[in-house]
């Protein structure tokens, strides 16, 4: 048994292609509704999901398609954890740390970057480890609130 | 998830309506969309956002790719209505305040 696997609440295996992302986000909405989170958590978390799902397509397949996401969703003690997982190339650990986004100025306009400071910003804890054989895992963690 | 992407004139204006989800499979299009017309336009751009169910980071990042074309090319760049999805995701990443926003058209 790896990761606690057969605790998970969801665990859904999706190809890499960015078609498919609709429906993992449709998939995390419908449980965290189950789980009767508030709508505007909902939307927030569903948004963090989706970003932790394209930056794997992104940076670690570098939009290959043909590859697995994995993602397990789990409720614990009143806390959600929201994990992704992929078997692409081991990002640098120092791409998934936290930086406070600043409000950018009319001279500093960059496109992109945004992803994983949108995730820091929607959820309490977000992990990164490298996969048990190879890849990424991104565990997201939030308490709740009501 | 569908993303339909519809261009239309308005005086000087190029409007861009834009109905559906943007995420990382859809943004390509509508980037396409806006980088081809900001250009061609008249006075400037202004994309109709009243429909989008949902955007991620690398539809706000088109729209700053937009905002900087438009900039380059002396032209206006406005936001028509975003959608609550829409403004949610501007405020996460602070580009409330970067963007001119009109509430409705």
């Amino acid at each position: 048994m790896d990761n606690g696997e057969n605790n998970q609440d969801f665990r859904l295996i999706v190809r890499s292609d960015p078609r498919f992302l609709g429906s993992i986000r449709s998939l995390v909405r419908g449980w965290l509704e189950a789980c009767e989170l508030a709508g505007n958590v909902v939307d927030r978390v569903v948004l963090a999901v989706d970003e932790a799902c394209a930056n794997a397509i992104r940076h670690a397949y570098e939009g290959r398609c043909d590859e697995t996401l994995e993602v397990s969703l789990r409720e614990d003690g009143g806390h959600l954890e929201l994990r992704v997982c992929d078997h692409g190339a081991p990002c640098p650990p120092e791409c998934m740390e936290h930086r406070e986004l600043q409000p950018p100025t009319a001279d500093d306009l960059r496109p992109g970057g945004l992803g994983v400071p949108l995730m820091h910003e929607v959820f309490d804890e977000v992990d990164y480890c490298p996969g048990i054989t190879g890849g990424n895992c991104v565990t997201m963690r939030l308490k709740r609130k009501d | 998830m569908a993303l339909a992407i519809e261009e239309s004139k308005s005086g000087e204006e190029t409007m861009i309506g834009v109905r559906g989800e943007v995420d990382l499979y859809t943004s390509p299009r509508l980037r396409t969309a806006i980088l081809k017309a900001v250009p061609a336009a008249g006075g400037g751009v202004a994309v109709d956002l009243s429909g989008v169910g949902y955007i991620d980071s690398s539809g706000v990042a088109t729209l700053v790719e937009g905002l900087r074309s438009a900039r380059e090319h002396g032209k206006t760049f406005t936001l028509i209505a975003p959608s609550p999805a829409v403004m949610q995701v501007l405020e996460l990443t602070r580009l409330d305040q970067v963007f001119e926003v009109q509430t409705a058209s």
